[in-house]
C-alpha cells in the first residue's frame, strides 16, 4: 500500500459538504412541495446555500492535491 | 489456526487496478483492434441497425419495435431538446439523438455480459465527445450573435462595479472554455471508471474468497450478491450520465443561442 | 426541474474554476516569489470571487 494522507483526509472532509447539500436540497424540496408558489423564492436562497456548502468541498479537494 | 489460513489466502490477491482497463489487442500486434475500440464500433452498428429497424415499417399503429425507437426518439427530442432549447430546436436534436444513444450504448455494455467493458472508461472517448460539444456551442453562439457580441456576454457582466471584472472575467474565461469541457468530460469518464473498477473489486473477490479457506467459502456469497446489486447500480448510473451529458450539451447550447446570459 | 440540474453543475463549473484560477495565480506567485501565503490567498480569493459571481448570477433578483 502506498499512497497519501492527504486524500484520506479529503475524504473525511467531504463528509461535511455532502451532507449539508443533502440537508439544503431535503428543505428545498419539501418547501417547494408545501407551497409551490415559494419556488422562486427558495429556488436562489437553496442554490445559494449549495454553492457556499460545495465551495468548501472543492477547497478541500483543492488543498489535498496542493498540500 | 484458521486465522492463519484467512491471513495467508489473502496474500495471493492482485486487487484491480487501472491495468485492468489496458486491455491487450484483440489481433496480436495490431495496437487498433482493443476491447473498447471494437465495443465502440458494434455500438454504432447496432444503434443503426436498430434504428433503421424500427423506423423502416414505420405505422399509424406501432409494433413494438417502432414503439421503443419512437419512445428513445421522443424522450430526446422533447424532454432535453425542447424543453432546454426553445424554439430552433429541431437543428439540434440530430446531434443530441446520436451523442445519448452512442453515449447511453457504449454505456450499457459495461453491464453486458461477455462485453462487460464500458469504452466511456478511456477518458479519450469523453474528451473528443466534449470537444464536439464544445465546438458546437461555440459556433452556433459565434454565428447567433457574432464574435465581439458572444465574447462580451461571456466576459462582461451587466451591473457589476468595473473593479469587480478583474476578479470575475478570468472566471468567466475559464469556465466558458476550460472548465465546462474538461468537467463534462471527466464526470462521464469518472463515473465510468469508478463503476467499473467497483464491478471488479467485488466479482473478483468473491473468486477470489471463494477458493479460500470454508470460512472465505461462506463469505463470497454475499460478495457476489453486492456485486449483482451493484450492478443494477450501475446500470442506473449509466443511464444517468447519458442523460447528463446530452442534457448540459443541450443547456450549453440553449445558454449559447439566448441574447442574454 | 432539468433547469435546476443544469444551475447546479454551472455553480459547481464556476467555484471550480474560481478556485483553479485565483489558487493558480497564488501557486505561480509563491512559486517564483518563494513565499508560503500567496497560494492560501489565492484560493480565498477565487473561493470568494466566484461565490459573488454565483451570487451574481443565480441569487440576485
Amino acid at each position: 500500500m502506498k499512497g497519501t494522507l492527504n486524500l484520506v483526509g479529503y475524504g473525511l472532509s467531504a463528509i461535511g459538504p455532502a451532507i449539508a447539500t443533502g440537508m439544503i436540497f431535503a428543505a428545498y424540496i419539501s418547501g417547494v412541495a408545501r407551497q409551490p408558489e415559494a419556488r422562486s423564492v427558495l429556488q436562489p436562497i437553496a442554490f445559494l446555500g449549495f454553492a457556499l456548502a460545495e465551495a468548501l468541498a472543492l477547497f478541500g479537494l483543492v488543498l489535498a492535491f496542493v498540500l | 489456526m484458521p486465522l492463519v489460513h484467512l491471513l495467508r489466502s489473502g496474500e495471493g490477491f492482485v486487487p484491480p487496478s487501472t491495468n485492468d482497463f489496458n486491455l491487450p489487442p484483440v489481433i496480436a500486434g495490431n495496437e487498433y483492434t482493443t476491447k473498447p475500440i471494437l465495443l465502440v464500433f458494434l455500438s454504432v452498428l447496432m444503434i443503426s441497425v436498430f434504428f433503421i429497424m424500427a423506423s423502416r415499417k414505420a405505422a399509424i399503429v406501432p409494433s413494438k419495435l417502432q414503439f421503443a425507437g419512437e419512445s428513445i426518439y421522443g424522450f430526446v427530442r422533447n424532454d432535453l431538446a425542447r424543453d432546454n432549447i426553445g424554439h430552433d430546436f429541431m437543428r439540434f436534436v440530430p446531434y443530441l439523438f446520436t451523442l445519448f444513444t452512442f453515449i447511453l450504448t457504449n454505456n450499457i455494455f459495461g453491464i453486458v455480459p461477455l462485453l462487460q467493458f464500458p469504452a466511456m472508461s478511456h477518458v479519450s472517448f469523453p474528451y473528443v465527445l466534449a470537444i464536439f460539444t464544445f465546438i458546437t456551442f461555440h459556433y452556433i453562439g459565434i454565428r447567433k450573435q457574432g464574435i465581439r457580441k458572444y465574447m462580451k456576454d461571456i466576459m462582461f457582466m451587466p451591473g457589476v462595479p468595473k473593479a469587480a471584472y478583474i476578479l470575475l472575467t478570468p472566471l468567466e474565461l475559464a469556465t466558458f472554455f476550460i472548465v465546462r469541457p474538461l468537467t463534462l468530460s471527466l464526470r462521464l469518464f469518472a463515473n465510468m471508471f469508478a463503476g467499473h473498477l467497483l464491478l471488479l473489486v467485488f466479482i473478483l473477490g468473491g473468486d477470489h474468497l471463494l477458493k479460500g479457506v470454508i470460512g472465505l467459502k461462506l463469505i463470497s456469497p454475499f460478495a457476489f450478491a453486492f456485486g449483482i446489486g451493484l450492478t443494477f447500480f450501475e446500470f442506473m448510473v449509466q443511464c444517468l450520465q447519458a442523460y447528463i451529458f446530452t442534457l448540459l450539451t443541450a443547456l450549453y447550447i440553449a445558454g449559447a443561442l439566448a441574447d442574454e446570459h | 426541474m432539468t433547469h435546476n440540474e443544469g444551475d447546479a453543475w454551472s455553480i459547481f463549473g464556476y467555484l471550480l474554476s474560481g478556485l483553479l484560477f485565483w489558487g493558480g495565480v497564488g501557486w505561480a506567485a509563491d512559486h517564483w516569489l518563494h513565499t508560503h501565503f500567496f497560494l492560501l490567498g489565492g484560493l480565498l480569493l477565487g473561493m470568494g470571487a466566484s461565490i459573488y459571481l454565483v451570487w451574481l448570477r443565480f441569487g440576485r433578483e
